[in-house]
């Protein structure tokens, strides 16, 4: 039903039977929003994040939508924990529902005493625990647009959660300041439209209540915000890339962040273009890289394999989305971990590097940067959608932990003492020092064809036996360099858990989950993925009976490469796995290991 | 003096026309009395992309067809370079079709050099795009660089050349360097260079090329009017040669060339300082502003 523009909020209100009572304390909280895309959805989510964050909790935030920009369904979630979470919670407690269609979606992910908060402009819900405000009417009749129904509806909330009025306030103010002052002044109109009718209805009003989190100090990101980050602070100068979801946000930072230190970004025609014009931008010595996903992987596989061979250190960031072919754009997989690990024709030295959370994104693609230039080949920075697009509270970026090094360049004043240089020079650990192309003194010849020393094509067999040695002999050298797991979890326990990406946040909470029924785990989340780390993952199975790698593919891709590489550990090794276009959920990993524990005690 | 890379003996045959192409590119580099570490020869795939390994400065071979997205990279990265771009009509205009077009929306101040010769010699004379028809069996339209080079509305310097015409040849790519040089924009060169083995047309070319300079009209600075020339000269069964389209000083910054667009003050990433210690305070503001 629709409800007329003049009716007044208070008679607009359509409760339906949930009656007041004292607020339930919530130290775990999930709020999910739903509607057509365009309705807003991300705002309110962006908003509460906000919110919680400043109230010191924990924040995870996640979006489903699909692939067009207004239209269908789409729906977002946050939650908010006095623990660290980095997972969506199993079941929601909220529904901020625009549409009929919302619930029926999210229906089975609502806990049994979820409520359902709904605009009731258009519909009715049909849900038996649901709370209806016309806030699309309000906004309409009292602010001339009734797309602030969203700002309202997070007035609304503000009311129910008992949030505290100075700070709801503070976020409108912090969102829409850069918007101009109207946009500000309609957006503090629509949260009071919002808290009024609220607080009109008993029903509504501190239904919850949410402690106080001791985490003040934590900032709200992305994974894709912290890589860009990262490869600013990391020297990164110059990047080239392709629009492909879920990798745009990276090229989007970075075309705000590069131009103040003399960098350049360029969105290239395709990512044939991208690939080459930073394979371009390394032959200067400049630090480069581009992003993509599947599709636009499977295009610059060539030029991959091409930097690996010419010896010139890039970096691709790989955001990790459904595939084959365009898939599912918008959705979360780990599914191009084989692809990689197998890269191209012919054989060339990579790393692939995986980092776990929003604040390792940061940090680990500093290390890649200066890993691809040290050895002179291209590294892969592997995320996936979930880690890139959803935002989570994270330790502010610490400067004093970043190193900028720069071992294999050489300096015009470093060629000019040398009797001879060798763009190719055999070395004990296969690094060729690297005078870019522009060094004053020296010219280069730098080719995807096999060369001698200098450069020079060549097919004499000794040269490229020892050519191939060379690059290839990189993948061992540089081992003790690349960068290590991080361990969490019980030293003494026998079951294992491996995994990488985002689903560390889903394992660490189902560790949690298992914990508290006396199933004691450990975890280690691998960050070198590529060349497998026999050295920390062969003694993490020696401690272990059983060892469960989680991950978002259908054939167990990173189990596969540990069996091919550690034949030996065959026997322990299980996979979890999900396949559906969604991240875990902690009870999805905590299920199996209950399972295989119970069976073991049988 | 530090000894680095020499240039390798030449493997092309005797008389293809791309020795032409590689007298001129010399000449024309020590006429304007570039330093050899400041410029950058990036090749392509086939004969004519080899060409990087007979000159004594910077050579990179990149992948087939990908050889403008590479020099735009080295140009963008370090705007210092001079940057030119040299291969084949099979690696330009099919594999690299759409970086060609790309290149004149794109505007940077790097030279093209495509060594049209009809046929993709390297694998033995199949037929190319700008192949005529019937030869070895083509059916398709043989592409005309000019034309469309003409047709996009660039302010890219643009000329023919013909391998049996040194003198003009060095003439025009030291103008097209210059051009350059100066940052004024993109400089797309296609140079007839016969394939003597596969595709010999130096005795019909040299009767059939016609320099558009001479004829009634010309004007290199009205891209219509050098466009029609072309059509009737090609109607005529004659392939029109010279300098196709000589820009004017831009007249406003939205016409400035990509590097200076991007990048005004010409520092650029190769030689930006990225020292962490000399960035902290930025990268704790930039850190700051992002939470």
């Amino acid at each position: 039903m629709t409800t007329p523009a003049t009716q007044t909020p208070s008679q607009a209100i359509e409760a339906s039977p949930a009656q007041r009572r004292t607020p339930k304390e919530l130290a775990d909280v999930s709020v999910i929003v739903g509607g057509q895309g365009g309705d807003g959805t991300l705002t309110v989510v962006d908003l509460l994040g906000r919110y919680f964050r400043k109230r010191g909790l924990y924040v995870y935030t996640s979006r489903n939508t699909l692939s067009r920009i207004r239209g269908g369904h789409a729906d977002a979630s946050v939650r908010a924990c006095r623990d660290p979470r980095a997972a969506i919670k199993a079941k929601a407690d909220l529904l901020l529902a625009f549409d009929q269609e919302a619930i029926e979606v999210v229906r089975a992910d609502l806990d049994p005493d979820a409520l359902v908060l709904y605009d009731s402009t258009a519909f009715k819900a049909d849900y038996p625990n649901s709370l209806g405000f016309p806030f699309a009417t309000l906004a309409g009749s009292q602010l001339g647009q009734p797309i602030y129904k969203n700002t309202a509806a997070y007035g609304a909330i503000a009311v129910l959660m008992g949030f505290d009025d100075a700070v709801v306030r503070q976020v409108i103010e912090e969102r829409f300041k850069r918007r101009g002052a109207e946009a500000l002044d309609k957006n503090l109109k629509a949260l009071e439209i919002g808290r009024q009718a609220a607080l009109a209805v008993p029903a509504a009003v501190n239904r919850w209540s949410l402690p106080e989190g001791d985490a003040h100090t934590l900032i709200l990101t992305t994974g894709n915000q912290a890589a860009a980050l990262g490869f600013v602070v990391g020297g990164g100068r110059f990047f080239a890339g392709y629009p492909i979801t879920p990798a745009t946000e990276i090229m989007e930072y970075l075309a705000r962040y590069l131009p103040a230190y003399h960098g350049v970004v360029r969105q290239a025609e395709d990512e044939l273009a991208s690939i080459n014009m930073v394979i371009g931008a390394a032959t200067t010595g400049a630090r480069a890289m581009t992003s993509t996903s599947g599709p636009g992987l499977s295009l610059m596989t060539e030029g991959i394999g091409h930097a690996g061979t010419a010896e010139l250190g890039i970096l691709v960031a790989d955001c990790q989305r459904v595939g084959p072919s365009t898939g599912q754009p918008t959705r979360h997989e780990q599914s191009d971990l084989a692809h990689l690990a197998h890269l191209g024709h012919g054989e060339f030295p990579k790393f692939i590097l995986s980092p776990g959370s929003a604040e390792d994104c940061f940090y680990l693609t500093v290390d890649a940067l200066n890993l691809a230039e040290k050895w002179r080949l291209p590294v892969i920075l592997l995320l996936d959608q979930a880690l890139c697009q959803n935002a989570s509270t994270v330790p502010a970026f610490d400067l004093s932990k970043v190193k900028v090094e720069r071992p294999s360049l050489l300096t015009a004043e470093q060629v000019a003492t040398r009797a001879e240089y060798k763009y190719y020079a055999f070395s004990p650990n296969g690094i060729s020092p690297f005078a870019p192309v522009g060094t004053p003194g020296v010219t280069s010849q730098i080719t995807g064809n096999e060369h001698d020393e200098w450069g020079h094509v060549s097919v004499n067999p000794v040269n490229r036996h020892k050519m191939m040695e060379k690059r290839m002999g990189k993948l061992i050298q540089a081992r003790d360099e690349l960068p290590r797991p991080r361990y969490f979890g019980r030293k003494e326990a026998r079951i294992g858990l491996i995994g990488y990406g985002s689903t560390s946040g889903p394992i660490l909470e189902a560790m949690d989950l298992l914990d508290a029924e006396g199933i004691t785990t450990k975890y280690l989340q691998a960050r070198t993925l590529f060349p497998v780390q026999q050295e920390t993952l062969g003694p993490f199975f020696d401690s272990v009976d059983l060892a469960f790698v989680a991950e978002h593919n259908y054939t167990g891709q990173f189990a596969r490469l540990i069996r091919e590489d550690m034949p030996q550990y065959h026997a322990k090794l299980r996979s979890i796995l999900k396949y559906d276009g969604f991240s875990f959920r902690a009870p999805d990993i905590a299920a199996p290991i209950r399972e295989a524990f119970h069976g073991a005690k049988r | 003096m530090v000894q680095s890379v020499k240039p390798t003996a030449n493997t092309w045959c005797p008389g293809c026309g791309d020795f032409g192409v590689l007298a001129a590119a010399k000449k024309a580099i020590i006429d304007l009395k570039i330093p050899t570490h400041e410029v950058v020869l990036v090749g392509g795939i086939g004969c004519s992309g080899g060409i990087h390994n007979f000159i004594d400065i910077n050579g990179v071979h990149a992948l087939h067809g990908r050889l403008l997205a590479q020099a735009i990279g080295l140009k963008l990265a370090n705007p210092q370079l001079t940057v030119i771009a040299a291969g084949g009509d099979g690696d330009g205009y099919a594999i690299g079709m759409g970086h060609f077009m790309h290149a004149f929306k794109k505007n940077a101040s790097i030279l093209y050099i495509v060594m049209n010769n009809e046929t993709y010699g390297l694998t033995k004379g199949q037929a190319s795009p700008t192949s005529r028809l019937g030869f070895e069996g083509n059916i398709e339209i043989p592409f005309d660089s000019i034309l469309t080079a003409l047709s996009i509305p660039s302010g890219a310097f643009i000329a023919r050349t013909f391998s049996g015409d040194p003198k003009t040849m060095t003439a025009v790519l030291s103008e097209a360097l210059q051009f350059n040089r100066e940052h004024r924009g993109y400089a797309f060169v296609e140079d007839l260079s016969p394939c003597v083995t596969y595709n010999d047309t130096f005795k019909e070319w040299r009767e059939k090329t016609v320099n558009i300079e001479k004829l009634p009209g010309y004007d290199p600075t009205d891209r219509s009017a050098v466009f029609r020339l072309c059509s009737e000269t090609m109607n005529t069964g004659k392939i029109p040669i010279g300098v196709m389209h000589r820009p004017g000083k831009p007249a406003d910054a939205a016409s400035n060339p990509l590097e200076l667009k991007l990048l005004p003050d010409s520092v650029g990433p190769a030689r930006a300082d990225i020292v962490l210690e000399h960035n902290l305070a930025a990268y704790q503001k930039l850190l700051a502003t992002a939470a």
